[in-house]
């Protein structure tokens, strides 16, 4: 059996290396040609309307769409404009406290999965975090908001009045689930033996958890808190629902001033809030490109975000 | 007693164990499963119950004017009215654009994710990865915005489009915008589960039904698409779920031609503001999500179970063929 399959086999590598190489080559080299082809205008795609946004950041004109002349106006204009700022500062105010709590839940569920794989628990955490990464955001939305002023109204705990404490909350739902999944990811690839010995070598939980886990899960803690972090900045659905005036987002002052008129500042800022989120990000992989050495794992961010 | 601790105990406990560490070792186990309290504590108040309470306004009704909501006379009132034709229209038009926004996604995803996982070499993979990454961190909203302007009438597209005597195209406001819209919005989405299936794979396996005899087709559909289907499900499941729900891309592109479920949901809280029309629209939105989702999975199933046995069946064939 092994026999009659062998020799076919080897035959054709054989005659492969002998005869075809020229032939066999160049066509793989048209294949990888055309993928190349596609696989850069692929990118070019993505990559499109941020470049637009980039250069028509720079129109001095009033509106964003009618392009009139190239110049800085629309940065001093944005940095200027007392509704632009206070937008920016409210995001970046709930975007950190929303890494925070993301990282703290985040941290601890991630680490009580890894370290119980068999409880009878777990098929339903993970059943209720991978809900809500698939349920849409406008469903969250429309059931966050009766929800916040029944429990502010109604009930009369006024913190849920709070546009900052509201958007906070809506924001971590998303993403302590994806700090979950991160953590587990970590600490699954790690085993149980340091804390062991540390627990047979008399260390309380606390300083166990302090000296062994948490530096373990450090890396994967702080890059699930920087991407809870942009996606909280990113956030414009929740947002615009749970939000109160006084208390706007800068994706939701965005979106309010599409229906009026977009001016240039909005590119600018754009353009601002890019390169902080690129800085965001480029630690994020910073860090994970570091832990990745150390376990030798493969691209832990792609594998993470698919659900890996 | 102490059958329970060893057994519980792993490894290189077992064999060093006396009585107090065995002790620490179960607290240890015990404590853990606590640590998953908070987070299950804070998505059953923000998540679940805020879902059961707009599934309890779906069965009321708006009593007047200026009330949202009122559940003093229950009925399935509502699903029926967001199921009657002004509604179902909207619902049609958005499982269209998502199905056929998902599966063009899958069909410019696929060669990307592929180029980027085969052809690329791995010192470039992380790099390829990362600019996938870029403009999807970048402002849902603003990169649509970026679309919004090279569409426009007055964008440079236009201009050119003048300059060559072709007129002014009506380009935003249409349909086709919105589907542009979340392809591009979306389309990170597919790349990056293809992109780790296929990274995974095990490249010799192309090569070895090359040596026996294989052409690259074959190949291809014989050992890159099974390998990839896990990949394929994912990201199918990720481009289709946030797509149905879309409520930006369709606001910036679409105008009254290309309105979505998200849309008309979102308008019936902050406008109408009908709130138990809104919930009941919202419950068939997830609903329909949930079905799509589940037929799909049967069908993905039913795909690699025919992949399995046409591929066992071939290898039987073929075996009998050389035996013969």
């Amino acid at each position: 059996m092994t026999a009659t399959i062998d020799a076919p086999a080897t035959a054709t590598a054989v005659t492969g290396t002998e005869t075809e190489p020229k032939g066999h080559r160049r066509k793989v080299d048209v294949g990888t040609l055309l993928l190349t082809i596609w696989g850069v205008l692929g990118f070019l795609f993505l990559f499109f309307p941020v470049l637009v946004i980039i250069a028509y950041s720079f129109n001095t004109g009033r509106i964003l769409q009618a392009w009139d002349g190239f110049g800085f106006s629309s940065y001093a204009a944005a940095l200027s404009n007392p509704a632009i700022i206070s937008g920016v500062q409210v995001s970046l105010y709930v975007a950190f406290w929303s890494a925070v709590v993301s990282a703290v839940l985040g941290s601890l569920a991630g680490v009580a999965l890894a370290r119980s794989p068999k409880a009878k628990w777990v098929g339903v955490l993970t059943g209720l975090l991978a809900l809500t990464l698939v349920t849409p955001e406008i469903v969250n939305a429309v059931s966050l908001l009766p929800w916040f002023v029944t429990l502010g109204t109604d009930w009369g705990l006024s913190a849920f009045n709070l546009g900052l404490v509201r958007l906070i909350i809506a924001h971590t739902l998303f993403s302590c689930a994806v700090v979950t999944f991160i953590v587990r990811a970590r600490m699954a690839g790690l085993s149980v033996s340091l804390e062991e010995a540390a627990a047979d070598l008399g260390a309380p939980p606390i300083r166990r958890f302090l000296d062994i886990t948490f530096p373990l899960m450090r890396p994967a803690v702080i890059s699930g808190a920087l991407l809870s972090f942009t996606l909280s900045l990113d956030n414009t659905v929740l947002s615009s629902f749970v939000s109160v005036a006084g208390s706007t987002p800068w994706p939701v002052f965005v979106f309010s001033s599409l229906r009026s008129s977009l001016r240039p500042e909005i590119a600018a800022m754009s353009t601002l809030m890019l390169l902080l989120t690129l800085v965001a990000l480029g630690l994020v992989a910073f860090v994970l490109s570091r832990a990745s050495k150390k376990t030798g794992e493969g691209p832990s961010l792609a594998s993470t975000l698919a659900g890996g | 007693m102490t059958a329970l601790d060893a057994s519980s105990a792993p490894g290189l406990t077992q064999s060093s164990g006396i009585g107090p560490r065995r002790t620490g070792a179960r607290r240890f186990r015990w404590n853990v499963g606590l640590l998953a309290l908070p987070i299950g504590v804070w998505l059953v108040f923000f998540f679940i119950v805020p879902f059961v309470v707009i599934l309890w306004y779906s069965f009321g009704d708006k009593p007047s004017l200026y009330v949202t909501h009122s559940n003093d006379t229950l009925s399935l009132g509502r699903f029926a009215e967001a199921l009657s034709p002004v509604f179902f229209q909207t619902f049609a038009r958005t499982l269209n654009i998502a199905a056929s926004g998902t599966l063009i996604c899958l069909l410019i995803g696929f060669p990307i994710a592929y180029w980027m996982a085969v052809k690329l070499s791995p010192k470039y993979q992380g790099l390829a990865l990362g600019l996938v990454l870029v403009p999807y961190w970048t402002n849902f909203l603003v990169r649509t915005i970026g679309w919004q302007i090279t569409l426009s009438p007055q964008s440079f597209l236009a201009d050119v489009s003048r300059n060559l005597g072709f007129g002014t195209p009506e380009l935003l406001y249409t349909s086709g915008a919105v589907q542009l819209g979340v392809v591009y919005n979306y389309l990170p989405l597919m790349i990056l589960p293809l992109y780790v299936a296929l990274e995974r794979m095990d490249h010799r396996l192309l090569e070895a039904s090359r040596d026996l005899g294989a052409n690259a087709f074959e190949g291809f559909r014989r050992v890159t698409v099974p390998l990839a289907l896990p990949g394929i499900g994912a990201g199918l499941l990720l481009v289709f779920v946030p797509l149905m729900g879309d409520y930006i891309t369709p606001s910036v592109l679409g105008g009254a031609a290309g309105s979505m479920v998200g849309q008309m949901v979102a308008s019936q809280f902050q406008t109408a503001q009908n709130w138990a029309l809104g919930s009941a629209m919202a419950i068939l939105l997830m609903l329909a999500i949930l079905a799509v989702v589940v037929v799909f999975a049967i069908i993905f199933k039913v795909i690699g179970m025919v992949i399995d046995r046409v591929e066992r069946v071939n290898v039987l064939d073929d075996a009998k063929g050389s035996a013969a």
